[in-house]
């Protein structure tokens, strides 16, 4: 595994604020990494610092030459108001290959339909962005930054509001994707419970701490416990792992396990 | 009827560029939601053209200060370039509300320097504007600075469009989205510092506003939109003409209408298709 991504002592801020330091770590080829923490906390800004868009303030943020990320944004960043059909959606995934002033051809629609029917969508071609369901429209950004063949899927919040089935369809496709094509995925949530169940490294940000290890190594009550200064009880349900802040009894205080 | 109107057939050519280029941009001015940077950057092109009258009646204007296109130009793509690097959008204050500020105070200084210059017009002339007295000259120089700034939406379509619909996708992919958006709102500036000589910020304001709204209610896809906006404007500037001329009513207003008009009509389409 070689490492696509490596910070080396990186500090992250904003001119003089600083949100996160000490971040020493890489995102190798063929990595299933969750990037969690409650929102505020500077997901963002890590997400921002890989894929080139925030300059460290210090430290370093090495990139493997070639790189190329697959963004999906979250759902709310984009705007419905476009009255886009959802193979125009694909399509861009692609502008930069095609080129400054030159339009997309029938190679990249192509591509465009096959993105859509790895995603299990292709008879939604020519519907309207707008008119879709939270979950196809989120298979259709899936398939937008998978046309652009990217290394690396960067996925910001995929189930933010979110039923629980469109979420475990998203989840099952994500990672269905990640072990079919052994894409590098680094997924951001807000949500613990949801993404543990599914990566392979956690990257947990909170309260400016920053840790990452294995799901294994994340997944525990006195790690928990720390980040998130309350008490955290972490349970096995048919081998899916749930996440629990202990109810306060009388008398008890957050904090104290 | 139809000799009135010929009559001022030559502010009509003239009319007509502004409708086209002002509609075609105004899909994005619509989409992205700058519905008031238009007017703002209508009411500076109005300011600039009252500070060269201003300058030019005082004796003071050197060079091209008195000349009101180019103090138009000067003003109004300054404005543009603000907006368009996200000025006033950082700090404390909504970036709405420093668009309002640039409106208001733009209008309320160009209607000043007009009332102390000596060489002014009545100040609605800036409101309303004066098509009708749009030349064959004036329509040559609307479509030199029209047709390239068409072109260039023509050529960049497809880049314009992914910065105004999702711009962090577009900065991973390595787009200059600051660049894109500011050739953006500078090609709105030009057009609208050119079109507010004779259409006045009423109408420049209509043109970017309701053709657009007319397009996305009747069309279901981007080339759709940008058709039925420019023929929702040419088709509101003609009839706006028809009626006006002959009736001797003040033509800007007559276009804004009409523009209305079409657009309740697409409303009342789009309703009856569900």
């Amino acid at each position: 595994m070689s490492g696509l991504v490596t910070f080396s002592g990186v500090t992250l801020g904003y001119g003089r604020r600083t949100v996160l330091s000490g971040l020493t770590f890489a995102v190798s080829e063929g990595d299933f990494l969750g990037l969690v923490g409650p929102n505020g906390a500077g997901k963002t800004t890590v997400l921002r610092a890989i894929l080139g868009s925030l300059a460290p303030l210090e430290g370093t943020v090495a990139r493997a030459p070639g790189l190329r990320f697959g963004y999906v944004p979250q759902r709310d960043q984009v705007d419905y108001n476009f009255p886009l059909k959802v193979l125009d959606v694909v399509l861009m995934g692609r502008y930069d290959r095609i080129g400054l002033a030159r339009r997309p051809g029938k190679d990249d629609r192509d591509r465009a339909m096959a993105a859509l029917e790895h995603v299990g969508i292709p008879e939604l071609a020519g519907r309207q962005l707008k008119d879709l369901s939270g979950g196809q429209k989120q298979r259709t950004l899936i398939a937008r930054a998978l046309v652009g063949e990217p290394n690396v899927l960067v996925l910001d919040e995929p189930t933010n509001g979110m039923d629980l089935v469109s979420t475990t369809q998203i989840l099952g496709l994500v990672r269905e994707l990640h072990e079919r094509d052994r894409l590098t995925v680094i997924m951001v949530s807000h949500a613990l419970n949801e993404v543990a169940n599914y990566v392979e490294r956690i990257a947990l940000v909170v309260g400016g701490g920053f840790r990452i290890g294995s799901v294994d190594e994340i997944m525990t009550e006195t790690v928990l416990s720390e980040m998130y200064g309350i008490p955290v009880e972490v349970d096995s349900f048919n081998g899916h792992r749930i996440v629990l802040a202990r109810r306060f009894g009388a008398g008890e205080e957050a904090g104290r396990v | 009827m139809f000799d009135a109107v010929m009559l001022f057939r030559e502010a009509l050519y003239g009319a007509l560029v502004i409708a086209v280029a002002c509609s075609v941009l105004g899909v994005y001015v619509v989409l992205r939601r700058i519905v008031f940077v238009g007017a703002a950057l209508a009411q500076l092109s109005s300011a600039g053209i009252a500070l060269a009258m201003f300058l030019s009646g005082a004796g003071v204007a050197a060079g091209l200060t008195g000349h009101p296109v180019a103090m138009a130009l000067v003003v109004t793509l300054a404005g543009a370039l603000f907006f368009g690097m996200e000025g006033g959008s950082r700090g404390p204050v909504p970036p709405d509300a420093t668009i309002g500020v640039a409106y208001a105070v733009a209008a309320a200084v160009g209607i000043l320097l007009i009332a102390k210059a000596r060489t002014g017009e009545a100040h609605d002339i800036f409101l309303q504007g004066n098509i009708l007295s749009i030349t064959l000259k004036d329509t040559l120089v609307l479509l030199a600075v029209s047709v390239p700034v068409l072109l260039v939406h023509l050529l960049f379509y497809k880049e314009f469009l992914f910065v105004s619909f999702d711009r962090e996708t577009a900065r991973t992919l390595g787009y200059r989205v600051g660049g894109w958006n500011l050739l953006l709102y500078l090609t709105l500036g030009l057009v609208i510092a050119f079109a507010m000589q004779f259409a006045g910020v009423m109408l420049v304001f209509n043109f970017l506003v309701l053709p657009a709204v007319t397009g996305l209610l009747l069309a279901r896809g981007m080339a759709g939109v940008f058709f039925w906006s420019v023929t929702s404007a040419v088709v509101a500037a003609v009839i706006g003409f028809v009626l006006s001329v002959p009736f001797d009513l003040p033509t800007g207003p007559a276009i804004i209408v009409v523009s209305g008009v079409l657009a309740l009509l697409a409303w009342g389409v789009r309703r009856l298709r569900g």
